[in-house]
């Protein structure tokens, strides 16, 4: 979770969860999410996929009745969108209408849009004249190197504090980071992102502007220096990424390799006398891991969706800044497009955390 | 994410066992006399929480005030035609923070920012919470068709980004409070639902329930008496904690100008100092103030809810 | 692209590399270290290649003495189709790209021959034809002729989906043909003054008969683009940039500039940052710097901040009650507001100056006249006698008059009423939200209470005629006629909430007949009076309060840009002129020119980018070290 989607209830949850899951706690016979066949049967592992995914697909089905209808609430003549408030005959107008299928009843426009999508098609947009698919392609790579690079330094970050705090529980050190992680988690990202480019992109006092204050490049760069060129206009917007973002892992981390030092197997360990730098990492991080990874699937799902204010507010061209645009027309087409990416990138990659995680418990034997 | 704390919360106390019938007393003095002496002993593990009393004392400093904006710096420092200074002055003895564009006072704006900002997240917290407890119970306990249709529901809720749901919904509305409260509450409540239910579960897997059952308790009496009494320590926290996301939600959208431009919030200051152009011509003295306050509240929530959720929860090892 | 791909991921591996050797203690066992710098070399290759940007760029060398003028603007380009886009951007890039019949002067916004050398009506008024300039080519190498203004006039009256833009310009055209190569006829249905104020990009027929659906044609794809304006289109990326290059066979002249780029900043204040750091060499404002922007800007060295009167009023229209063309009513619209004391008490208690002072802090004119001064010609203010100045004492008055008066602090109707009103405003627009704030004390104080609702497309209550009052405001063009209409009973909806041209449902007849009077009038002096004379009446009548005119307020920098023409040409706006003048004429700074910054700042930017590095990567074997460290104690 980035941007202005944190919820720290959430993280409390996913802590909870980080212990019983990290302890075979019961939760996984009461989990309506259902933690997976137990017994190593292939078959049931099948079967349990195939539910999964079955799923996966109901969902998509029941996001796309929903963007379908939500954005229709939101008023607006789509033809004077398309004109701009330009003196435009009846004629024109009603040619315009056929050719978006305004003229259809609410019903068909459904069924034809339900059809299209299946082929790829999600419509042409209102304002750009484009279509939605272009557009969302155009915009999706610049979201995914940004809110990407982001999420694998943060969830590195995450793993390392959060293993490091939790050794050292209880000490300064631990103090000091968890303190700081919840304070950043704390801060409005948007905030933070002025703040940093004030301080480094227009600069204060003595300190000159070092960075680039929003957009993915220059335009006069090729080559390498293209390259390098891409990679200092990414350095704010994926440093306030990261630090409102890493806190998550950090705590989910921390938790549950907190619980899993009290098991018995590690005074085991330690007992056969194992250094202790052994110990933790031959047997407490793999398995401490487990829920991280569980979470960092789940996040990896709102990457997508997730840095709609870092992109405003650093003029990023990707996929938040696009949404942002489309629904102060309202350009339906658009919206409903990306409403429908956004919701879909959170499915799938809660499936696979769902599919994938049976295969990686250890405790489920295979 | 979100999955069941349930199981690895203390086991809800039974009714049979706890408080001191030292003398007869009518059901509800024992009922009352038992939480007070819950609340007692909360109150004692809480207290050992520094990080939990660092937030409550911060919350309680801010929620006062808040309430006393009207005493503390005026009750028309938000008027623009009696603005006070010139505009965007820099902070000096007269006005601590500066001055917004109108020549307003930003510390008073601030401390009044303070009561708008609150009372969303507050009342956007409770709603979402309200509606996560009414759904994440009727789950827990009637189960069957109805239970998987509702769980559907709230799984989907869960996969739909927040904050795009929010920004949707505050689009299809009217720019107002009210809006926002609503656009929050309705979009954040399946953790509260989820966790609720789990609670649900276990505390109706308890004898004493079928033991209401038999003696004729109907659904809302198990409910209501006897249900969300044991999950009302789990709702606390819950709450706590959404309270903390609802204020940076709140801050968010009224960023992106989804808010009542007509009221005076921190999410709507920092959008006020953006238009006016703080960022380019430096005027941190705008900028921060808003930020942090934020920060800070969301921040002494968060303690407060983990203070909570540790009480309730000594094996999550949140350490003060 | 693949070479591009190549540079990127050797670059990447090697620093990883090198950040692993420099890092790496002797004694960790490899296993982290590997993970570590394989993660570290991940982020760096995510943030290197790019295969995501296809469009290869340019390899030609940088310091060939290329003059490159940077404009920072705050829009995305909608279309760059003619016949689809509408934003002001847009259209600016294709006054630059395209040639049109006519442009304006750029000392007073008179019609001067452009594509068309000259222009003349028949007696009957009904037919104009216009001589096309014979020296006119496109830039792949084709005559432009009459019969691509022809083809261009007769798409845009097609069906074809191609109303978007500037159909708004033909609604009243029968025919358009080009009997020769010079020569084009149009033919009208009824008599129209505006014919040399024709904004249409003509396009080539060559090129745009060949596409296939005009309607979804975005002209992003073949690079450079052809055109006939004094620069090419050369090349996009959505939401970043536009390039321009000059056309150095323009008819008029090559402009000064090699290049001109117009950067994207969605953000006002990192436009107004990347002017201060040279980064770009113009900051146009969206629509005007603020005033903390512009004071900051002013105490910076060579950078020039430049503010001239404004296109744009910015006013306070009254719902008059909404009708359909018929006659039948509809909305929502107050009362209270029909009869003509109220809507002047709400005049008399609105003070300009406050606004002009506080609001735009001196960067406005105070609201006089409908058409602003910037055009002298049409532009009109009351008399005195006539005028209705900040006077809240008159206001009240006249509410006591009409029957409103004054209970508990409340104004009540006959009704027993309060009298409450609702004003529309945009969300996006700081000075609708600005201004709100004071209304709302100004009528409180009066006993009016004022419900401020903004909302980011604010067309639906508006068409639907559910507003008592609404922030209104419009760009004027040098000919008057299209902020005129707007006013006409003509241009109301067909039906009930409908769209439709009208403003804010404004029907009168004594306006409707001045209206067609000036339409039909072919003499610039005897049109300009009539103007004026509507003018008075929308005044005198309360519908439309205009507040202030919103000065230009932009930066650019002395040290990249010499000179560069405003219009008008004494003291005018720079971006989004009438005509292509100011970037036409700018003429280069000696020696340096924007994408110089680029190249200087390259240590910086390798130290960034090392930084980036080392936060990836490094840092984690560092934290890593020192933890085991600890921990063999």
């Amino acid at each position: 979770m980035t941007g202005g989607e944190r919820n720290p209830a959430a993280i409390l949850a996913a802590e909870a969860e980080a212990t019983t899951a990290a302890s075979g706690g019961p939760a996984e016979q009461a989990g309506p999410r259902g933690r997976g066949p137990r017994a190593g049967n292939t078959t049931a592992y099948l079967q349990y996929v195939a539910g999964k995914l079955g799923g996966a697909l109901v969902s998509m089905f029941a996001v796309l009745v929903t963007s379908f209808f939500l954005f229709r609430l939101i008023p607006g003549d789509p033809v004077k969108q398309m004109t701009g408030g330009r003196r435009v005959s009846s004629e024109q107008l009603a040619a315009m209408r056929t050719e978006f299928g305004l003229d259809q009843p609410v019903w068909k426009q459904f069924t034809d849009y339900c059809g299209n999508v299946l082929t790829g098609d999600f419509g042409t947009s209102y304002q750009f004249h484009t279509p939605v698919m272009d557009k969302i392609t155009e915009a999706l790579g610049p979201t995914l190197w940004l809110t990407g690079t982001a999420y694998v330094l943060y969830t590195l970050i995450g793993i390392w504090l959060g293993t490091r705090t939790a050794w050292r529980n209880g000490r300064l050190g631990d103090r000091f980071h968890t303190g700081l992680a919840l304070t950043l988690y704390s801060v409005p990202s948007f905030w933070l992102g002025l703040l940093l480019i004030i301080t480094f992109s227009v600069g204060v006092g003595p300190l000159p502007g070092m960075f680039p204050t929003g957009g993915m490049e220059s335009g006069d760069e090729s080559g390498i220096g293209y390259v390098v060129d891409v990679a200092h206009h990414m350095v704010l917007p994926v440093v306030t990424l990261v630090a409102v973002g890493y806190a998550q892992t950090l705590l989910v981390m921390r938790s549950s390799l907190l619980d899993e030092m009290g098991s018995d197997y590690l005074t085991t360990a330690r007992a056969k006398g194992l250094r202790d730098d052994l110990v933790r990492r031959r047997h407490a991080v793999p398995n401490a891991l487990l829920p991280t990874v569980t979470l960092m699937f789940v996040n990896l799902g709102t990457v997508v969706a997730g840095a709609i204010l870092v992109e405003t507010v650093f003029s990023w061209p990707g996929l938040g800044g696009l949404f942002y645009q489309a629904l102060s027309v309202p350009d339906l087409p658009l919206v409903q497009g990306l409403f429908f990416v956004f919701a879909t990138a959170v499915i799938l990659m809660n499936t696979v955390a769902d599919v994938i995680y049976p295969l990686l418990d250890p405790r489920v034997g295979r | 994410m979100t999955t069941e704390t349930a199981s690895s919360l203390p086991a809800p106390q039974e009714p049979e066992k706890t408080g001191a019938p030292r003398e007869a007393k009518s059901p509800r003095a024992l009922a009352w006399t038992r939480r007070r002496h819950s609340a007692a002993r909360f109150w004692r593990e809480y207290r050992t929480h520094r990080a939990g009393l660092v937030g409550l004392v911060a919350l309680v400093l801010i929620a006062l005030a808040a309430v006393f904006a009207p005493l503390l710096v005026g009750a028309d420092a938000q008027s623009v035609t009696q603005a006070p200074g010139e505009a965007m002055q820099s902070p000096s003895g007269e006005f601590p923070l500066g001055t917004d564009q109108f020549g307003r006072d930003l510390l008073a704006l601030l401390v009044w920012g303070a009561r708008i900002s609150l009372t969303v997240g507050l009342l956007a917290a409770f709603l979402s919470v309200a509606i996560g407890t009414v759904v994440g119970i009727t789950a827990g306990h009637f189960r069957g068709w109805y239970a998987t249709v509702i769980m559907r529901v709230t799984d989907w809720f869960l996969v739909m980004p927040t904050l795009v749901l929010a920004i949707a919904l505050a689009s299809v509305m009217d720019r107002s409070v009210w809006t926002v409260i609503l656009a929050i509450g309705v979009t954040t409540w399946p953790t509260t639902a989820r966790l609720v239910r789990a609670q649900t579960l276990a505390v109706e897997s308890r004898p004493y329930i079928e033991r209401a059952q038999a003696l004729g308790g109907g659904h809302g009496h198990i409910m209501a008496r006897h249900v969300l009494p044991n999950v009302m320590p789990l709702v606390l926290a819950q709450t706590t904690l959404v309270i903390s996301s609802a204020i940076l939600t709140e801050a968010t959208l009224a960023f992106l100008g989804l808010g009542d431009p007509t009221v005076v919030s921190w999410g709507g200051l920092l959008q006020d100092a953006r238009e006016a152009g703080a960022v380019s011509a430096g005027d941190w003295w705008y900028l921060a103030p808003p930020g942090i306050a934020i920060a800070v509240v969301a921040l002494a929530f968060t303690l407060c809810g983990r203070a909570v959720e540790s009480v309730l929860n000594p094996r999550l090892g949140v350490s003060r | 692209m693949d070479t591009k791909d190549q540079h990127g991921r050797t670059r990447s591996s090697s620093a990883a590399r090198a950040a692993t050797a420099a890092l790496s203690p002797k004694r960790r066992r490899p296993r982290l270290l590997l993970a570590a710098a394989a993660a570290a070399a991940f982020t760096l290759t995510a943030g290197l290649a790019t295969p995501l940007n296809p469009a290869p760029q340019q390899a030609e060398a940088k310091d060939d003495g290329k003059k490159t003028l940077t404009v920072a603007v705050a829009q995305s380009v909608d279309s760059l189709s003619p016949f689809l886009a509408q934003r002001l951007l847009s259209t600016s890039i294709h006054r630059l790209t395209y040639e049109y019949l006519t442009n304006y002067d750029a000392k007073d916004n008179h019609a001067i021959p452009a594509f068309a050398e000259k222009w003349e009506p028949s007696a009957d008024k009904l037919t104009w034809t216009y001589t096309i300039r014979s020296n006119s080519t496109w830039s792949d190498g084709k005559k432009a002729t009459a019969e691509d203004a022809a083809w261009t006039f007769n798409k845009i009256m097609s069906k074809e989906g191609t109303a978007s833009a500037n159909s708004n310009f033909v609604t009243n055209f029968k025919k358009v043909t080009a009997p020769s190569p010079t020569k084009l006829v149009i033919e009208l249905k009824k008599p129209q003054s505006t014919m040399a104020a024709l904004d249409v990009p003509i396009v080539p027929k060559h090129v745009w008969e060949k596409v296939d659906d005009i309607s979804k044609f975005n002209n992003d794809k073949d690079f450079p683009v052809v055109g006939n304006g004094p620069f090419i289109l050369d090349d996009f990326k959505v939401d970043q940039y536009v390039k321009l290059k000059a056309n150095k066979d323009f008819w008029r002249g090559s402009p000064k500039f090699d290049e001109l780029v117009f950067k994207t900043y969605k953000d006002q204040d990192a436009a107004v940052a990347a002017l201060k750091k040279g980064e770009v060499s113009f900051v146009a404002g969206q629509p005007a710097l603020t005033p903390a922007q512009a004071n900051g800007l002013k105490g910076e060295s060579d950078i020039k901040v430049n503010e001239g009167p404004g296109r744009r009023f910015f006013a306070l229209a009254t719902n008059p009650g909404a009708r359909t063309l018929d006659g039948k009513k509809f909305g929502d619209g107050h009362p209270a507001l029909l009869d003509k004391r109220v809507r002047q008490a709400l005049f008399l208690s609105v003070d300009r100056k406050t606004i002009v002072d506080k609001v735009f802090q001196g960067n406005a004119v105070e609201g006089a006249g409908y058409i602003p001064p910037r055009f002298s010609e049409y532009t009109w203010k009351p008399s005195p006698d006539q005028e209705l100045g900040y006077d809240p004492k008159r206001a009240a008055k006249l509410l006591d008059e009409a029957g409103y008066e004054k209970k508990g602090g409340k104004r009540v109707g006959k009704d027993g009423k309060p009298l409450d009103f609702r004003i529309l405003c945009h969300a996006t627009d700081p000075n609708d939200k600005a201004v709100g704030k004071y209304l709302k004390e100004w009528w409180g104080d009066l006993g009016i209470g004022l419900k401020v609702n903004c909302l980011d497309d604010v067309s639906v209550p508006w068409y639907a005629g559910e507003y008592d009052l609404a922030f209104d405001g419009w760009s004027v063009n040098p000919d008057p006629d299209f902020v005129l209409g707007i006013h006409t009973c003509a241009a109301l909806p067909e039906k009930a909430k409908e769209s439709a041209a009208t403003d804010n449902f404004i029907c009168d007849k004594k306006f409707d007949e001045l209206y067609d009077k000036q339409l039909a009038e072919y003499d610039p002096a005897k049109r300009a009076a009539l103007v004026k004379q509507m003018q008075s009446w929308l005044y005198d009548s309360g519908y439309m309060n205009v507040m202030a005119y919103p000065n230009a307020v932009e930066a650019y920098r002395t040290d990249q840009i010499k000179s560069i023409t405003t219009m008008p040409s004494a003291a005018g706006n720079i971006f989004g002129q009438d005509g292509y003048w100011s970037w036409w004429s700018a003429v280069p700074a000696s020696g340096k020119s924007s994408s110089d910054g680029g190249s200087s700042t390259g240590v910086i930017i390798g130290i960034a980018v090392a930084a980036v590095v080392l936060a990836g990567g490094g840092v984690l074997i560092a934290l890593r070290r020192r933890s085991t460290a600890e921990d063999r104690e």
